[in-house]
């Protein structure tokens, strides 16, 4: 604007009806100190306002007048005198349109750092919400697994503590290290009970899903960080393993902080990756199958250095693998021989599950999510942006750099059902499917970020993909977190134990949890496994060992249900079968997801 | 400044990936939301499957009553079967006052189709007596019963059983190795009794109801020596008490041992369960006062009878302990024996 500007020497006058405008101005960004007000002096000598003062020069505006100001100091010389003329009717302003687009930001929102930083935290708030109370909405009583890891904790607790000798070798047949997290679990148990253990589990899973924002928004962008978060939150394994004492949940958080600490060091320097190490090799000694997703950190760490410093990224990755390896070497030689990674993990015993239902379910758990995370990888190898800044260049170079990570990401979440459907065993693949969804997410949050599309295009598709996952989630998190109810059972129990019997419990790890104060872990005999020399001097084993023991009277209680072993269960009421030494006792029933079932209680008569 | 033509090329994938989203929901929708799934979901929620929400009833906190202490007490038990009683007491406080000592047993007799009479066992708990109820089979056949033509009926008994939560006595067709009654060895074989006693035992377990005290109760075996008795026994598994049935009578045998000794010996061939006496009483006579002593100390002598039940009626003869001035006070000397009568409710 080429504007003859004319000097308003001093302040706005008191009651100058201008001011208002002038700081308009100044909001405007227009000179501040001794601003130039653009106008003219009237053929009558008032005060003309040219009426384009706005900075927003397209609005309409109005024909302005100021009274005459005496006082102003206008030094111009006075003009002639003349006869005064008319007033004469304002110009007509020259037509606008009604409403034109603000001009278009440099970049989208995300990447006004400041702004879109407090906005991501606000909305991974509202996540973490989300998931804290579909995991806090369940509720039960000690699962199997949660009540033996915790009892297995005090036992372990006692023995660091003060030498006290383990009841039986926790470490020969655990999926995990027993000095590791079970301990923790006895720690917080004894403080807080089992809530406190299962709020731990909360806390990881928060975490877990943090630290998965925070590195997808590393990899990509803050809209695919919230979206991988959002899904993540929402998987029925996420919410079951929030409020599950087993050391899932913290498998889950310390593979999560390996792989932040694998993104976050991409540009530092090659060691750095070794902050890595310490989360990923103790992720596999809380839980042994989380290292099957060491290799993935591997990948990870050589591909996110790729795009700064070329092949040389691969230093990285062997400084990272070197360097896992190294402490669990350390690791394996300080805990001595641990017996329970062959017969739980690299060498279990094969089931007789189907590959059609193991992978039919890893769909219906998963199967969304990694849907989206295929549809991202496949979105992201063809263009590495949106174009919602279509000057920042349409085509960016690696392309095989970001198929690699879409593959590597993605193809992760297969290695679970895989490697279960290869031990024809379907046990814990429920838990299994989140660990590799876990890798899955950034690009399911990829995925979710594309499908809704440059400038939030069609919000209705994220919100559709979340919304089913959520209910997906929701519905086979309630169905999986069923187990039997035993408060009635427990404390029934109470009023039969001593320190001296010997007891038969189908999951016999709830009682002994429950009754650690009344009885010791070796009083409780599993409804697995049995070895039994019988009365008759022979030897049994099997089904027929519980038969000829319960026949022999051997047990001072009977707690079975036939739920989880239904052979042992028709071996325990044949050996009932005229059996003078036993009476029912009580019977509990209870409902879980799979029907209606009982817990029977015999004891001496 | 030119924006690349991005549409075409962007939405494709997103309509591709929206679809086959779409179809990934539908087919894991197919498993989760069938109405297997649904069921499943409601009975994790603690919901019966299509039930209505407030259909549920809240489970009984309280745990079922041990009857265990109850099985082999060290006292023995002091019974009686008395006029009206459980339901009015009048006659049980009168025995009592009569016998000196407060009867801890209080039999009475239920028929076939009778409801769980949960005021009588709660009346005569109140008391202090544990309730026996005679469960007569009338009008039905023990055929019937282990067919399962009953079961409705049973299971409800079962349930009531349970929920009333105290123990109680129960004997199913008692003198079943005798003629006189429907459900005796003229009309139903030892087979047919210990199928449908074992049917109820078994409903009764699958019900949860395990405050109940079997009872197999025979007939001494004096009056028909030929019917064996092994045959009508249900199983030790099945069995926590004998009730052997035997009444002193004027033309009968006069010593304990001559009266239940024949019984015993043969069943003791077979089971080592505790015996109580399940019904006696001792025929109005001159014999009466030693019949009374007889029993006592017989059964005080034998560390497997835990007691014995005063029929105490006016019916046929008069059976009561009342029928005389001697027997009354023979009653009262012998009931004296700290042996006998203890607190069923805190055993």
């Amino acid at each position: 604007m080429t504007e003859q500007q004319y000097t308003y020497e001093g302040y706005p006058q008191p009651h100058d009806p201008w001011q208002y405008q002038e700081e308009h101005q100044l909001y405007a960004g227009e000179p501040q100190q001794g601003q130039a007000v653009r106008g003219e002096v009237t053929e009558s000598g008032s005060w003309r306002f040219d009426g384009q003062i706005s900075a927003y020069t397209d609005q309409q505006t109005y024909e302005t007048y100021a009274p005459y100001d005496p006082y102003a100091t206008y030094t111009a010389p006075a003009p002639a005198p003349q006869p005064v003329p008319a007033p004469v009717a304002p110009e007509p302003v020259p037509q606008t349109p009604g409403y034109v687009l603000p001009p278009v930001a440099e970049s989208a929102w995300e990447m006004d750092t400041r702004r879109s930083r407090l906005l991501g935290r606000l909305a991974l708030l509202c996540i973490l919400l989300i998931q804290a109370g579909l995991s806090l909405r369940l509720r039960g009583t000690a699962f199997q697994d949660e009540a033996l890891y915790i009892a297995s904790g005090h036992y372990e607790l006692a023995n660091l503590l003060h030498g006290d000798k383990l009841p039986v070798d926790f470490a020969a047949y655990f999926s995990g290290h027993p000095k590791l997290y079970p301990v923790v679990a006895a720690v917080v148990d004894s403080q807080f009970g089992l809530t406190g253990v299962r709020l731990l589990s909360l806390l990881f899973m928060l975490g877990a899903t943090a630290l998965l924002y925070s590195l997808t928004r590393r990899l990509f962008n803050p809209r695919a960080g919230l979206g991988a978060a959002a899904l993540f939150s929402v998987l029925q394994s996420t919410i079951v393993l929030g409020n599950f004492a087993t050391y899932d949940a913290a498998a889950i958080f310390l593979l999560a902080l390996a792989a932040w600490a694998v993104v976050r060091t991409d540009r530092m320097n090659d060691l750095a990756v070794l902050l890595a190490a310490p989360p990923a090799a103790l992720a596999f000694g809380v839980k042994y199958a989380s290292g099957i997703y060491l290799p993935t950190l591997v990948l990870l760490a050589v591909i996110t250095a790729h795009r700064h410093r070329g092949l040389r990224a691969l230093v990285r990755g062997v400084v990272l693998g070197a360097g896992i390896a190294a402490l669990l070497g350390a690791g394996y030689v300080l805990s001595g021989p641990l017996g329970g990674i062959s017969s739980t993990t690299t060498d279990r015993a094969k089931g007789t599950d189907t590959a059609a239902t193991m992978l039919s379910h890893s769909a219906e758990w998963g199967g969304l999510v990694f849907l989206a995370a295929l549809g991202g990888s496949v979105a992201y190898a063809l263009r590495a942006r949106m174009g919602e800044m279509p000057w920042l260049g349409a085509e960016t170079s690696g392309r095989w750099r970001r198929a690699a990570l879409g593959l590597v990401l993605t193809g992760t979440a297969l290695l679970a059902p895989a490697y279960q459907i290869h031990l024809h065993t379907e046990i814990s693949l429920y838990k299994h499917v989140g660990f590799g969804l876990l890798f899955a997410a950034p690009m399911a949050g990829l995925g979710m970020a594309r499908l809704v599309g440059p400038h939030f295009r069609h919000p209705q598709l994220g919100i559709l993909l979340y919304v089913l996952t959520l209910v997906f989630g929701m519905v086979q998190a309630q169905r999986a977190y069923s187990f039997p109810d035993s408060t009635q059972m427990t404390a029934y129990l109470r009023t039969v134990v001593d320190k001296k019997g010997t007891y038969l419990a189908e999951e016999q790890e709830v009682p002994a949890y429950y009754l650690r104060d009344e009885t010791d872990w070796t009083q409780w005999q599993n409804s697995y496994v049995m070895d039994y020399r019988g009365k008759d001097g022979k030897q049994y084993t099997g089904p027929d060992a519980f038969r000829q023991a319960v026949r022999d009277g051997k047990f001072d209680a009977i707690v079975m249900h036939g739920d989880v072993s239904p052979g042992t269960y028709a071996a325990v009421k044949e050996g009932l079968k005229n059996n003078s030494h036993y009476r029912l006792a009580a019977v509990f029933p209870y409902t879980t997801s799979s029907g209606e079932h009982a817990y029977r209680i015999w004891v001496k008569r | 400044m030119t924006f690349p033509s991005t549409s075409a090329r962007a939405i494709r994938p997103v309509r591709a990936i929206a679809a086959a989203l779409l179809a990934g929901a539908l087919l894991s929708g197919c498993t989760t939301f069938s109405d297997d799934g649904r069921n499943q979901y409601e009975r994790a929620q603690g919901e019966e499957p299509g039930a209505t929400a407030d259909a549920t009833e809240s489970e009984k906190p309280e745990p079922p009553y041990d009857v265990r202490p109850l099985l082999q007490p060290d006292k023995e038990y002091l019974g009686v079967a008395a006029d009206g009683a459980p339901k009015k007491m009048d006659a049980v406080k009168d025995f009592a006052e009569r016998a000196g000592k407060k009867p801890n047993l209080i039999e009475f007799y239920s028929a076939w189709g009778d409801r769980y009479e949960t005021s009588l066992v709660q009346n005569a708990w109140d008391y202090g007596g544990l309730s026996f109820i005679a469960w007569e089979p009338f009008d039905v056949d023990l055929k019937d019963i282990a067919s399962g033509k009953e079961d409705e009926y049973i299971r409800t008994y079962a349930r009531s059983v349970k929920e009333l939560n105290l123990p109680v006595a129960i004997s199913f067709a008692h003198e079943m190795n005798g003629f006189w009654y429907p459900w005796g060895t003229k009309k139903a074989t030892a087979a047919q009794f210990t199928a449908a006693y074992k049917h109820i035992h078994d409903l009764f377990d699958d019900e949860g109801a395990t405050q109940v005290i079997w009872v197999w109760s025979p007939n001494v075996v004096n009056p028909m020596p030929k019917v064996k008795l092994k045959p009508y026994y249900p199983g030790d598994e099945y069995v926590d008490w004998v009730g052997i049935i035997g009444y002193y009578a004027t033309d009968g045998p006069s010593t304990w041992d001559a009266l239940y000794g024949p019984s015993v010996t043969q069943i003791r061939s077979f089971t080592k369960k505790p015996f109580i006496i399940a019904e006696t009483a001792a025929q109005a006579g001159e014999r009466k006062p030693a019949d009374i002593k007889d029993l006592f100390q017989g059964t005080a002598k034998r560390k497997d009878f835990i007691g014995f039940v005063w029929f105490n009626f006016d019916k046929e003869t008069d059976w009561r302990i009342n029928s005389g001035p001697l027997s009354e006070k023979t009653f009262r000397e012998q009931a004296k024996d700290a042996r006998f009568g203890f607190d069923v409710t805190k055993p």
